[in-house]
């Protein structure tokens, strides 16, 4: 094996489990930030994705401007368009339907969740689905992207990246810092093995400047959801799957850290750069989550399950599935990957993100928790 | 004392805080009298937290304890 693509596998796959790991013990769930905000006026989560935002900013711009991040942006990331609010928005819906986001299902799939397993079964479901409509949603991300060939704000505004990074990372340092004096940042908590949410969002951070220090860009999956669907779908349909102009795309062709020649991948079938740098990520999470269950006796899966909830969980994964593919990529890639070099796209899909969980929030009290 | 035990293993989150609250506001009179007590099996680790500090707020006395792989989280009045 060429030893650029044995890093990436193997360092793709040590992040995940790790993650996997962390977000288990913490219960670290970016569905319930943002919708426990509107249940429960529960913001207690979703300081602590603000953690994980402003040490990331932190630690990518230093890490930027030490020489060991050198693609910044990174790769996959493109234009501010109207595609990535409205992606966002059905994304908000679909991770409280479903109860877990495309990363949040797969953790507590590893811990035992039949519900996490149906909405993964839903999402690879929606991202295939999305090649159905590729040729008019690109052309609608096209008309209405807001600032062409420009990626992030500091590009935008003509500025060096520190020059905004930083400063905004020290505000929210000092924001948060305020928090923690005043107790806000920690609750008690009875869980056996329990990692404090606090930890869990540092230690996400760094596995996430792990992930782009060596395989070049943060935690990202849902390009393989695609992919995945694209390989079901072929076994019962392979001549519509050929037709399909979404699955001939190589929307990743970047030089991988270390590496002398540049790699690509795409939704489509091929066991390519997308599969080696995602599915070990995935594999990862829910083995790392599978295992940290299990270490503590738990993670026995439920079959009894109000039918509801099993339907709520594959429309959700439906819609999150479709969603990454609109946006393109999920809460995660945008929030602790996007959000912190201000890639424009990862702030549109979070301004629509909100909405979204709102409304979902109100589905599931009205239609699915009874 | 009447012991109403809820099962939530498995459900989509947020389910466990939402029924839990739901019971609590459906019996409040009896559980505060001491007449009943909730008892809720979950899986849910955050419930583990979010439970308590909801109903200990709403003025109720809560233990957890982490039995056979799951948790028992217990709601009665403070008397």
């Amino acid at each position: 094996m060429d030893p650029v693509i044995g890093l990436i596998v193997a360092v793709s796959l040590l992040v995940g489990l790790c993650a996997g790991v962390v977000m288990h013990r913490a219960d670290f769930c970016v569905t319930a930030a943002f919708r426990d905000v509107f249940l429960f006026r529960d913001f207690f989560l979703l300081r602590q994705m603000l953690l994980l935002v402003v040490v990331s900013m932190a630690l990518f711009e230093f890490g930027r401007l030490g020489g060991l991040i050198e693609q910044q942006p990174f790769p996959l990331l493109g234009a501010p368009t109207l595609a990535s609010l409205v992606g966002g928005f059905v994304f908000g819906i679909g991770m409280v339907l479903a109860g877990g986001c495309v990363v949040g299902s797969l953790y507590k799939l590893g811990a035992g969740s039949i519900t996490g397993g149906v909405a993964l079964v839903g999402m690879i479901a929606g991202s295939a689905a999305y090649a159905e409509i590729h040729p008019q949603w690109s052309a609608f991300a096209r008309a209405t992207t807001l600032v062409p060939d420009t990626i992030t704000v500091p590009q935008w505004l003509g500025v060096a990246p520190g020059l905004l990074l930083l400063p905004l990372a020290a505000l929210g340092a000092l924001w948060l810092a305020r928090e923690f004096r005043a107790g806000r940042m920690v609750r008690p908590a009875f869980a056996r093995g329990h990692l404090a949410p606090w930890r869990a969002a540092v230690a996400l951070a760094l596995l996430g400047f792990v992930s782009y220090v060596l395989v070049g860009m943060p935690m990202g999956i849902t390009t393989s959801y695609a992919k995945a669907g694209a390989w079901l779908e072929s076994l019962v349909a392979p001549a519509h799957v050929a037709g399909l102009a979404y699955f001939e795309l190589q929307p990743l062709h970047y030089t991988p850290p270390f590496a002398d020649h540049s790699i690509q991948g795409g939704p489509g079938l091929g066991l390519d750069a997308i599969a080696v740098v995602q599915f070990p990520l995935i594999l990862g999470i829910v083995a790392g989550a599978f295992a940290s269950a299990r270490w503590l006796g738990e993670g026995r899966p439920n079959w009894r399950l109000p039918p509801r909830q099993l339907v709520s969980a594959a429309l959700g994964g439906l819609l999150l599935g479709l969603a990454a593919r609109l946006a393109p990529s999920c809460n995660v890639w945008h929030l602790w990957g996007g959000m912190p070099i201000l890639a424009m796209q990862s702030l549109l899909f979070t301004a629509g993100l909100v909405p979204g969980a709102w409304l979902g929030a109100h589905l599931l009290t009205r239609f699915v928790i009874r | 004392m009447q012991s109403v035990d809820l099962d939530i293993r498995g459900q989509i989150c947020p389910s466990c805080l939402l029924l839990a609250l739901k019971e609590l506001n459906r019996r409040n009179q009896e559980i505060r009298a001491g007449d009943a007590e909730i008892v809720i099996t979950t899986d849910d680790r955050q419930a583990t937290s979010t439970i308590p500090i909801a109903a200990e707020h709403m003025g109720y006395a809560v233990d957890v304890h982490a039995v056979d792989g799951v948790y028992r989280i217990r709601i009665r009045g403070q008397r």
